[in-house]
């Protein structure tokens, strides 16, 4: 069993109930994404107008859900993996591995987060428009990727330290062979 | 260092990454910033964000939430119930009227959810107590479920289908239509070997003492009816070239959820947010595969591995017949222990000129390796409908599913078969209707 420790718990806490939001974020995202195809249709076949911003706003929507949606996703254990090894492993082998594979996708998304903030800040400062109608300034979706990588990569950590603590099973499967429920 | 020794590199990388249970998209994405670093340096690095980006703007991926939500619209209503107990009441006093009930229930709901572990649960959460009540084995009441539910991904609309169209750039319109009739043929084969294994023990499906009114037989039906519309509008839209696919979808997503909540009063918070939630969490993992496999498609085309490999395949002029053979072999064994979505991203880039090159029909293709990745879910080790199954009748041990379903994987092997000695059966609609492929 895991000791308390008061500060990493809240912690934890703090970032889990930060993943929750941009979960939340993400998820109303998807919702206004279907209103804009809506609108989209109605104008486009029933009132035989040309649209202008819907396409991009829609995709733009879809692309930072994925992105803001990832670290609660996470969260849930919703990022499909193959559990094959894991599951044969004896429970020192698969907390091994649990913390080898935490490192990786941490060490990824790292890099990728400082990548995405670099390719973020050089849209912003070139004002970079899309080349579609709407001429859209492509700093403001370009956003969501530093924002959700950078969440999930706190939401990474958050699940290392839970690891190395005992406080989550590696891999979400307990010492009897089930999987926990996030 | 060759093209050669460097595809070795990755593929070796690749797979040890993956089996050590990295989630999918994240591995892809590790794999291919180390390969492009180690190969060309930090400046393989350049370019990283921005593929990243632009694998997701894109409006058809638009879709791939739009056909999620009208699922888990559909499956987190009581519809699946009321789809079951409609075709029961009219089919249960035939002779193993209840496996063919059971089994068409899967193959409409697929085409309601298009997702094959919904499928699974949705039917298989009334069907398997029922026909275990009414005297049905288990290896069969549960086999036939966990088969039927991967109906799911072959039979349109299908996420399955989406995400390879996209990776192949083959109309998707075209491939839906093309899953219908082996959709159909495979459900067919389905119900064909339960009633004949059924009849083989010496089971004989008594008549039941009571009998369904007309009035309870039309019961259900006005509250499917409005969902099977939906599809069919969206089918035909999509069909007739009114409306892109992500346009169809997204009007049937807002179609479907106003129907769950008008019929089945879905109208709590908590309702509105397990649709929203579902399809979120879904759709988020698709989508951030996708994302993480256009990377590692772009650091196996920019290291010409994939074209190496193409072109090395095509130099050993095996017969087509064997590649495909070969191909299958592949698929398969991927499929036993990777998800589908990551399969199809990560292969079919890669598969499509060898295919192309030897002169077989990507749409036809796409069929195959759907029905492939459907053995996938119902093949042990990985095998998600197996677990499903379990879940919905623990009482049952998780052998006697696996055994119950491997005839059932016999089936898809032969609707393979059939599908290479006769691909109309899958291009033959799509032909009709859309005209012939332009090649």
């Amino acid at each position: 069993m895991a000791t308390k420790d008061p500060p990493l718990d809240l912690f934890v806490a703090a970032v889990r109930a930060l993943s929750r939001a941009a979960g939340v974020a993400a998820a109303l995202m998807i919702a206004a994404a279907v209103l804009v195809i809506c609108d989209m249709v109605i104008e486009r076949y029933g009132l035989n107008r040309t649209t202008i911003w819907q396409i991009d706003a829609v995709t733009y929507f879809i692309v930072a859900a994925t992105f803001i949606g990832s670290p609660y996703v996470l969260m849930l254990r919703g990022h499909v993996n193959v559990d094959i090894l894991p599951m044969y492993l004896g429970p020192r082998a698969r907390f091994a591995l649990a913390v080898f594979t935490v490192i990786v996708s941490m060490a990824f998304i790292a890099v990728l987060f400082w990548l995405t903030t670099k390719f973020w800040y050089e849209a912003y400062d070139g004002n970079w428009r899309s080349n579609t109608v709407w001429r859209a300034r492509l700093w403001i979706p370009y956003f969501s990727m530093p924002l959700g990588l950078g969440l999930l990569l706190l939401q990474y950590v958050a699940e290392f330290l839970c690891l190395v603590t005992g406080r989550s099973p590696p891999f979400g499967i307990e010492a009897d062979g089930r999987k926990a429920h996030a | 260092m060759t093209p050669t020794t460097q595809g070795a590199i990755v593929l070796v990388a690749t797979l040890l990454l993956l089996f050590s249970g990295v989630p999918v998209a994240f591995g892809l994405g590790a794999v291919s910033i180390v390969c492009l670093v180690f190969f060309q340096g930090l400046d393989g690095l350049r370019v990283v964000a921005e593929t990243f980006w632009s694998g997701l703007d894109e409006f058809t991926l638009v879709s791939i939430p739009m056909f999620v939500m009208m699922g888990a619209a559909i499956g987190s209503s009581p519809a699946g119930k009321d789809l079951y107990e409609a075709l029961d009441r009219w089919l249960y006093r035939l002779p193993g009227g209840l496996a063919i009930s059971n089994l068409g229930a899967c193959a409409i709901f697929a085409a309601l959810t298009g997702s094959s572990p919904a499928c699974c649960a949705a039917i298989g959460r009334m069907g398997i107590p029922e026909m275990r009540r009414r005297g049905y084995p288990d290896d069969v009441a549960t086999g036939s479920i966990c088969a039927g539910g991967t109906l799911g991904i072959l039979i349109p609309p299908s996420v399955t289908f989406i995400l390879y169209g996209i990776a192949t750039e083959t109309s998707i319109g075209r491939l839906f239509l093309a899953g219908v009739v082996p959709g159909l043929m495979l459900t067919g084969f389905f119900i064909l070997w339960t009633l004949f294994i059924i009849w083989k023990r010496g089971f004989r499906s008594h008549a039941p003492e009571f009998r369904y009114t007309w009035r309870q037989k039309f019961a259900s039906i006005p509250k499917i009816a409005p969902f099977l519309v939906i599809i069919v509008a969206v089918m035909y839209v999509l069909y007739g070239g009114v409306a892109t696919p992500s346009e169809a979808a997204g009007v049937g997503a807002a179609f479907c959820v106003i129907m769950a909540v008008v019929i089945y009063r879905m109208w709590s918070t908590e309702q509105w947010w397990a649709i929203l939630r579902d399809t979120m969490r879904e759709s988020v993992m698709i989508l951030m595969i996708i994302a993480g496999a256009v990377l590692f498609g772009y650091m196996l085309t920019s290291l010409y591995l994939t074209q190496t490999l193409a072109q090395a395949i095509a130099d050993m002029h095996v017969n087509r017949w064997v590649l495909m053979f070969l191909i299958n072999l592949f698929l398969l064994v991927c499929g036993f222990f990777i998800p589908p979505a990551a399969i199809i991203l990560m292969t079919s880039p890669i598969l499509l000129p060898i295919i192309t090159a030897a002169g077989f029909d990507p749409v036809w293709f796409g069929v195959i390796l759907t029905i492939n990745m459907e053995v996938g879910l119902i093949h042990p080790p990985v095998g998600l409908n197996i677990y499903i199954i379990n879940s919905i009748a623990p009482d049952v041990p998780v052998t006697t599913v696996m055994w119950g379903t491997i005839p059932y994987v016999l089936c898809m092997f032969l609707a393979i078969v059939v599908l290479c000695a006769f691909p109309e059966i899958a291009t033959w609609l799509p032909d009709t209707l859309m005209g012939p492929t332009r090649h």
